[in-house]
């Protein structure tokens, strides 16, 4: 046992085991997509890029932030956290974790031998907790770390602008040389600043954490573990479509307060880091000017809802009855 | 040291309508082997439920060894070994490293103790749990339990899905258990595992504590069943007997519950001119009938 019997090493180590196998499949699946998809950002040529994006200035309303800020390396390799795949990876750790620990532990009938041993049911959620919590700070490091891999591995071509005069009141440019244009190869990493996405990443653990916590309230309601993990979808899908309302819409614009999607802002932390520097998603004080709340306020939320969610589950499952193993 | 390891009083335990167990007042000596016996739905398992802090009575007071397991778990299941009737152990494990995580998170476990359970089981630790047999895995928990050096031992149908052989090892580890001062509950349905093991039973139907027996009543205590040859008029035993003597006569078949010495009975039984004489001991099985039945327990 660890600090006045809260966390018990001999469970960590059996949660460890048996959430082993699926840590290291999200974590390398995170890794490599991140690097893989900075490297992409570099295939494509920035000019190209702006022609697309302008095609979608209609949807501008659903980004996550103003296409200009796309237009950068910066932005474009910020995008990677707003991924399916980086979503779903988060999202599969914490919806099979959390909603292992009691209705998964009740389903498989080995909670009872194991409270059966002189330890407190919070001891057992607390050391759950520890290891998922923890798993999932490293899955978001593995996104931030194959980010900053992508970035130091990856060079760039760039053509150089070729000298040109413009002729004056009719304003066309002519090229002083008929040679093809000359390109530099740059490193990415004098483009982007890997510390930019400190704030981005610590948005998708606050994120994953509200998720494991509602995974683990209902968890330690339930007795079926297929019915936590639906519920917890369930929660998830209509979160999602009240999110997506309340942006297409004006008059469902009330929607966005009561979805937890309005609090998981990376693209928005990586443009304030663009304009403010990297302390600037770090603020309690000001509010961006777009934004109701300070920065880091959204974040906050997030974990305050999750260690809400976290506490009642503490006080249903220490007071409930364990069913008989089914 | 209380006498008792065990109290219970007045134990209740409601899920809405339903009770599962009423007002069930009991108590278990230290160093004794006690029998929980009685059919399905009965209550013995909520009530082993409720000993452990699982489930919160609904009235009445319990503790083990002086601890109220509402007010001190940890403490109390310190003291306990518990073996579930459906015991289901983590399947990524192999059967070693089950042992080993038990051993490690009880503070009275013991690996070397528990491995040497598991060979006296005839069990092979290195199998994944997830491939092993009901019987096996029921091995593998017995193992566990028999592991930890505890004063009280909890064994719910502990030789379920058991061979004969290992049946009769697990009753010798029962019996090594009581030798060295632990105290053991144990429920099961298999009435000569009872009759064999356990000082006192408890019976429980429908909920309710419908008896109590104490084993070495019932040793002594024998069925004379024969065929009247004639019929007869007078079948009262002598005083000196008679108090000891409980006849049924039906037709011409007749049943003599006797208790104490056997001897004195004989010369009596041979005067009344019966036929197809047979003297068995009153088995618990006689007991078992009458409680399931609700009929008068005759001993």
């Amino acid at each position: 046992m660890i600090g006045n019997t809260v966390i018990d090493r001999v469970l960590v180590r059996k949660y460890i085991g048996q959430s082993s196998l699926l840590f290291l499949s999200c974590g390398a699946a995170l890794f490599a997509f991140a690097w893989v998809r900075v490297w992409v950002v570099s295939l494509l040529d920035m000019g190209q890029f702006q022609t697309i994006l302008e095609q979608f200035r209609d949807f501008e309303k659903f980004a996550p932030i103003s296409f200009d800020a796309l237009f950068t390396y910066v932005g474009r390799v910020g995008m990677t956290y707003d991924e399916p795949i980086v979503i779903l990876c988060t999202v599969i750790w914490c919806v099979a974790r959390g909603s292992d620990v009691v209705s998964g532990e009740l389903g498989r009938g080995t909670l009872e031998m194991i409270l059966s041993q002189p330890i407190t049911r919070k001891t057992l959620l607390i050391s759950h907790a520890t290891v998922s919590i923890v798993g999932l700070a490293l899955l978001c490091l593995c996104v931030w770390a194959g980010i900053g891999a992508g970035v130091y591995a990856t060079t760039l071509e760039e053509s150089i602008e070729q000298p040109s005069f413009r002729i004056p009141i009719i304003n066309i440019d002519i090229p002083l040389t008929t040679d093809s244009p000359e390109t530099q190869t740059i490193r990415l990493r004098d483009r982007v600043d890997v510390r930019t996405y400190a704030s981005s990443t610590f948005h998708l653990f606050a994120f994953g954490f509200f998720l494991l916590g509602l995974a683990t309230l209902l968890s330690s309601i339930d007795r079926y573990r297929w019915r936590t993990v639906g519920t917890v979808v369930a929660i998830y899908v209509a979160q999602l479509v009240m999110f997506g309302l309340g942006k297409a819409a004006p008059a469902l614009e009330w929607l966005l307060s009561m979805s937890f999607f309005s609090c998981y802002k990376p693209q928005k932390m990586t443009s304030m880091v663009v304009d403010g520097g990297l302390a600037a998603p770090w603020s309690l004080t000001s509010a961006p000017p777009d934004c109701a709340l300070p920065a880091l306020a959204y974040p906050m939320i997030l974990l305050g809802l999750g260690l809400s969610f976290y506490i009642a589950a503490s006080i249903i499952f220490t007071k409930r009855d364990l069913p008989a193993p089914l | 040291m209380t006498p008792n390891i065990v109290v219970t009083e007045g134990l209740t335990k409601r899920y809405g309508d339903f009770t599962a167990l009423t007002d069930c007042s009991m108590s278990v000596a230290r160093g004794e082997v006690f029998g929980l016996l009685g059919p399905n739905g009965a209550g013995k398992t909520t009530l082993i439920r409720l000993l452990l802090g699982h489930l919160q009575p609904t009235s009445g007071q319990l503790s083990i060894d002086g601890i109220d397991p509402g007010v001190d778990g940890v403490e109390l299941r310190k003291r306990v070994a518990y073996l579930p009737g459906d015991a289901r152990l983590p399947r990524h494990m192999k059967g070693g490293s089950v042992l080993r995580f038990f051993a490690e998170m009880h503070p009275g476990g013991n690996l070397d103790r528990s491995l040497e359970v598991a060979e006296i089981l005839e069990l092979n630790t290195q199998t994944r749990v997830a491939f092993m047999s009901t019987g096996m895995r029921q091995k593998l928990a017995l193992a566990v339990v028999f592991g930890v050096d505890t004063p009280l031992l909890i064994l719910d149908e502990p030789t379920a899905n058991l061979d004969p052989t290992v049946r009769g090892n697990v009753l010798n580890l029962v019996m090594d258990a009581k030798r060295s001062g632990r105290t053991v509950m144990f429920s099961s349905h298999v009435l000569s595992e009872i009759e064999d093991t356990c000082d006192r039973v408890a019976f429980l139907r429908k909920g309710k504590l419908a008896h109590r027996l104490n084993m070495k009543d019932l040793y002594q205590r024998h069925r004379i069943t024969a065929q009247l040859n004639q019929t007869v008029s007078n079948m009262d035993a002598p005083e000196t007997i008679a108090s000891r003597i409980h006849t049924t006569i039906d037709g011409r078949s007749v049943a003599i519950v006797t208790d104490g010495d056997l001897a004195p009975m004989l010369s009596w039984v041979d005067s009344l001119s019966l036929s197809q004489v047979r003297i068995e001991p009153l088995g618990l099985r006689a007991v078992y009938d009458s409680v399931h039945t609700g009929q008068e327990v005759v001993v």
